[in-house]
């Protein structure tokens, strides 16, 4: 990624930076930085409950870089729920890094973690959607392995087309059939969001808040 | 009942402070979808009623301000241009409906036309609307009864909302109950008040006049009322009564609504975004579409273009063949069709002029592939056959036989429209779409086997046993869908969906699957020439027309099995041997030669016993000789990658996450479910073992194989060999013996650009030969052939895609311009010991 992307104004290096899980008791410290760096890319803003939508339910799945002031340079928000084909779906609805930052593998090193937790949560299956003409990000999940599954006809507002991206995480997931997810297999349940309180928070919270990810 | 108001604000604040910042109160129904519905009060972009300082909440423009002649032609054109760009996709709040005319005589809801005016009620006599006005109502009442007739066609067919077309028309009545004639009237009556207003000068009053007849003929094109041509008594109160004749009026009225476009005026101050404030819309206002009015009119021209082909349905031979290319070959069109243009023809195919009784199209298909012409299995006579009065007693085999098809026939009628429904979706769809249908086809071809098992028994019951092929109906519905499955590959290649390096895989996959569908023809062909036949034999007794493997194989053994990568324990290739390099194995319709290579062979044009052959024996072969062109053409091409890859001009990644069995589950999803099996099991890795063995291994015996004498030129030169000349016969056939007569241009078409892959996948294997003439032998793979690889789509230089078949260009870089443009070499030569290279500029001397 570092051979293809210019990083010559690069303030920073990678090295500098560090990866921390999203937990909902900083989101006054954080949303408003990673709200700011995601609408950079959009011609409209969400609300702010689309953000919420995400990281109220799905908070452990949404990675942050920070440099050493604690300044957002990267973000990643995902979502991981049954979907009716069967499957266990893990879906990333938003990746953004800053400008300045681009061309060093930051969005790459977020999307593995995000991947990861959703792998260790299960997950059958990661799907999905960017711009056709987004070759960056095309190239970023190519290399990783998702294969284009779809075009999708004036997916976007602009009315540009998507292509659906997508990547399995076991064998067999193809010949899922609606009601396979609904047992996980071992007894377990597929997560249900239960609001217990983000409380005051240990003084390592984004890895405590993978403990309440399973009941 | 009194209103009861309750203040909950205290109870409300009190609630929230029990909340901690980011906690979301929602049920199980608030989904992604609402949240992104969401807005946030007080924010400028989302609150819909929120004002920046000194802003108005209402316009100021007033609808009865007097205009100019030059700024009527302004307003026109500039509804024009939005009513273009909600064709094109854009919704009416964000086009056409950001027009304050359109709003005021649209809102208040009038209860008559008379009601629909730029104001309501009474109104002082010096500010009465003058002529200018008036014929500007009559342009807008027109165009919104035009949208409520495209609306109902659109919501008439099967369309997606929004990714298609946006129907909303926020609760406004786009006078869906006056009827079409009435204005009809009030624009002939503005024609009339401007033809008599002679102050208004002369051009501009032509360029006004010219407007609204432009509107007269779109809003009778348009009238969704307007009969078919069959059947239809000439109607003297339209003037336009015949449906082809609808269009052109309108297409023939655009040259000067541009040329006069100049005199235009434009007036912005009567179009605003704060309309949408009133507007019941779950989204906050959006900025204006902004369509210019070139690319405005050329989609206007489309939309005629398109319709008036659409009309030809009508008049093209009434055969499902014909209207299956027709309507393959009007989803391939290029500017692809607006939703409406796709809507009009599906309210064409789908009528009862056409579709007379539902299942007469299935059963006619059916029957010209796997019944011939007299067959006394379909002897009329049968169907007068009484039952048994006692009805205890069996059924005459005769009702018994009739029953066995109509049955089948009645539950094949599904998914045969099913597949009509997907070719009049965007491009997109119609390839997942088609996927679905190839499902149903599956489901359909089981109860076709228990079908066929019926009657064959009622035939040989009748004596007629002679006279059934082997699973007829098996055979057909297998046929239609591994066609499918090919049309979803290719569709695939032009979405762009494949990437490079499963291109090798997807072209084999493709070649398979049409060698399948051309030995399923074989069987069809049968049938009809009997035993005197000399058409094609069934594989079991080839006449080679490839290079035999046996010759190949001992010049170049198989790379041994050992060295192959064992990641699946389970996989049956472990264990048996991989095919010789070159071989024909995997695609037998290949060792059979479906074209003339003497005078006694049959082909499209010609018969063994010298006699011209029925429609439907042409037609067989010409499918026939075509899907042994796919399958020659796409075997080519996936040796053509598979070498590119082996000699890392392709890449070859390793990817992070996933396998390679992962990935090619993923990819392979649509087909993995069918029967009987469609997919190779180790596609993934046994394609790329064809030619070249296992590709880990590659490096000692690459040096040999890639060589100038390498056998690999002589399979690629049978390949094109194959290719066209099955190619040529169907060429020969023409569009009539192809069933394509009512889309020749596009059946003419699609002949010439395959012939241009052709030629471009030759000189692509030229080059890659002439590179490997001049390579130092042994050397690592890639290393140094200096050769690149540019993507040209089917050939064409301008980047058009040619329905799926994508052939990458291969040759030196010779040359690296400034701005780091590489020119590759066309042709490579060694001449007295210097390389001379064939660029596009000619040769030279390097």
């Amino acid at each position: 990624m570092s051979t293809t992307e210019p990083s010559v104004s690069a303030p920073k290096v990678e090295g500098d930076l560090k990866y921390v899980q999203y937990h909902g008791s900083k989101e006054e410290i954080f949303l408003p930085s990673i709200r700011q760096l995601i609408s950079k890319d959009l011609s409209e803003p969400y609300s702010i409950y689309v953000y919420r939508y995400f990281l109220y339910q799905w908070g452990d799945l949404c990675y942050m870089a920070l440099d050493s002031q604690n300044k957002l340079i990267g973000v990643v928000v995902c979502k991981l729920e049954p979907h009716r084909s069967g499957t266990f779906r893990g879906y990333i609805a938003m990746l953004a890094v800053q400008e300045s930052y681009r061309g060093q593998g930051i969005a790459t090193k977020l999307v593995c973690k995000a991947i990861e937790t959703m792998a260790a949560r299960d997950a059958d299956e990661i799907v999905l959607e960017t711009e056709v003409t987004n070759t960056a990000s095309l190239k970023l999940y190519e290399r990783l392995g998702f294969i284009r599954s779809k075009r999708l006809h004036r997916y976007y507002l602009n009315g540009n087309a998507a292509f659906r991206l997508l990547l399995y995480l076991k064998e067999g997931v193809a010949l899922k059939r609606p009601g396979d997810g609904v047992d996980m297999g071992m007894g377990m349940q597929p997560r249900i969001e239960e609001y217990r309180g983000f409380g005051p928070t240990s003084s390592q919270e984004e890895t405590t808040a993978t403990s309440e990810s399973v009941t | 009942m009194e209103p009861r108001i309750v203040d909950i604000t205290e109870k409300f604040t009190a609630a929230c402070k029990g909340l901690d910042i980011g906690q979301l109160v929602k049920d199980e129904y608030f989904t992604l979808f609402e949240s992104i519905g969401a807005v946030e009060i007080m924010d400028p972009q989302m609150d819909s009623g929120f004002l920046q300082p000194g802003e108005t909440l209402e316009d100021d423009y007033d609808p009865l301000t007097p205009i100019l002649p030059e700024e009527l032609i302004g307003i026109m054109d500039q509804l024009l241009c939005y009513e273009m760009a909600w064709h094109t996709g854009s919704p009416l709040s964000q086009t056409l409906f950001t027009s304050i005319h359109i709003d005021r005589l649209l809102w208040p809801e009038p209860k008559t036309l008379e009601e629909a005016q730029f104001y309501r009620g009474k109104i002082e006599d010096d500010r009465r609307p003058g002529v200018l006005l008036e014929v500007l109502r009559a342009y807008c009442l027109a165009l919104v009864k035009g949208c409520d007739f495209v609306i109902a066609k659109i919501t008439s067919r099967d369309y997606f909302e929004e990714e298609d077309f946006c129907t909303n028309t926020y609760n406004r009545v786009l006078f869906v109950q006056i009827p079409p004639d009435v204005f009809q009237r009030e624009l002939d009556a503005a024609i009339e008040l401007i033809e008599e207003s002679a102050e208004i000068d002369e051009s501009l009053r032509d360029a006004i006049i010219t407007r609204l007849n432009f509107r007269k003929s779109l809003l009778t094109a348009l009238d969704i009322e307007m009969p078919l041509d069959m059947n239809f008594p000439l109607d003297l109160d339209r003037p336009y009564s015949l449906l082809s004749s609808t269009w052109s009026p309108v297409a023939d009225s655009l040259p000067h609504i541009i040329t006069t476009h100049e005199l235009a005026k434009p007036v912005t101050d009567a179009f605003s975004t704060k309309v949408q404030r009133r507007l019941a819309s779950t989204v906050p206002p959006r900025p204006i579409v902004q369509f210019e009015f070139t690319k405005a009119l050329e989609a206007l021209k489309l939309l005629c273009v398109d319709c008036q082909e659409a009309t030809r349905f009508l008049q093209i031979p009434h055969d499902p063949i014909e209207y299956l290319s027709f309507l393959w070959a009007f989803a391939s069109r290029d500017p692809t069709p607006l939703t409406y243009s796709r809507s009009y023809l599906g309210a064409i195919m789908f009528s009862s002029d056409i579709i007379q009784a539902p299942g007469a199209l299935p059963f006619e298909d059916l029957r010209s592939f796997v019944f011939t012409e007299n067959s006394a299995i379909l002897d009329p006579s049968l169907r007068a056959l009484s039952p048994p009065l006692n009805p205890r007693l069996p059924k005459p085999p005769g009702l018994q036989l009739v029953e066995i098809l109509d049955t089948f026939v009645d539950r094949a009628i599904p998914p045969y429209f099913d597949l009509w429904v997907a070719l009049g979706q965007n491009k997109c769809r119609l390839r997942r779409m088609l996927t679905h249908v190839i499902h149903a086809w599956d489901a359909l071809q089981r109860d076709a086997e228990a079908a066929d098992a019926k009657l064959k028994i009622v035939c040989e019951a009748m004596g007629i046993g002679h006279e059934l092929m082997e699973n007829p109906l098996t055979t057909w519905v297998y046929i239609k869908k591994l066609w499918m499955i090919e049309k979803v590959i290719l569709l695939g290649f032009e979405q762009e969906i494949h990437h490079p390096d499963e291109y090798a895989g997807m072209y084999f996959f493709l070649a398979q699957i049409a060698s399948k569908r051309g030995m399923a023809l074989i069987e069809c062909l049968h049938l009809l020439h009997g035993t005197q036949s000399s058409y094609p034999k069934p594989p079991s007794r080839p006449p080679p027309s490839i290079p035999p493997q046996s010759d190949l194989s001992t010049q170049d053994p198989p790379p041994s099995e050992s060295t192959a990568p064992t990641s699946e324990p389970t996989e049956p290739p472990a264990a048996e041997p991989i095919s010789p390099p070159f071989t024909t194995e995997d695609f037998p319709l290949l060792k059979i030669q479906p074209y003339p290579t003497s005078s006694s062979t049959t082909t499209p044009s010609q018969s063994s016993n010298g006699q011209t052959p029925t429609p439907q024996t042409t037609y067989l072969l010409t499918l026939l000789c075509r899907a042994t062109a796919t399958c020659a053409l796409a075997s080519a091409l996936h040796t053509f990658y598979a070498t590119l890859r082996r000699i890392d001009l392709l890449p070859n990644p390793h990817h992070a996450l996933g396998t390679p069995q992962s990935r090619q589950e993923a990819r392979m999803k649509p087909f993995l479910t069918l029967t009987p099996e469609e997919v190779p099991r180790d596609i993934h890795r046994g394609c790329l073992l064809r030619p070249w063995g296992p590709y880990d291994e590659r490096s000692d015996v690459f040096g040999d194989e890639f060589d100038v004498n390498s056998p690999l030129w002589d399979t690629f030169d049978a390949y094109m060999e194959v290719g066209r000349r099955s190619w040529g016969e169907v060429k020969q056939a023409g569009a009539q013996g192809g069933k394509a007569k009512g889309s020749e241009i596009a059946w003419k078409k699609e002949i010439d650009d395959l012939y241009v892959t052709f030629e471009v996948l030759r000189r692509g294997l030229e080059r890659l030969r002439a590179a490997s003439s001049i390579r130092e032998p042994r050397c690592a793979p890639g290393d140094s052939m200096d050769l690149e690889v540019d993507w040209k789509r089917g050939g064409h230089t301008d980047g058009r895609e040619n329905e799926g078949w994508l052939v990458a260009r291969v040759g030196r870089v010779f040359f690296v311009e400034a701005d780091g443009t590489r020119h590759l070499a066309n042709n490579v030569m060694v001449w007295d010991g210097e390389c001379f290279v064939e660029g596009d500029l000619g040769w030279m001397n390097l």
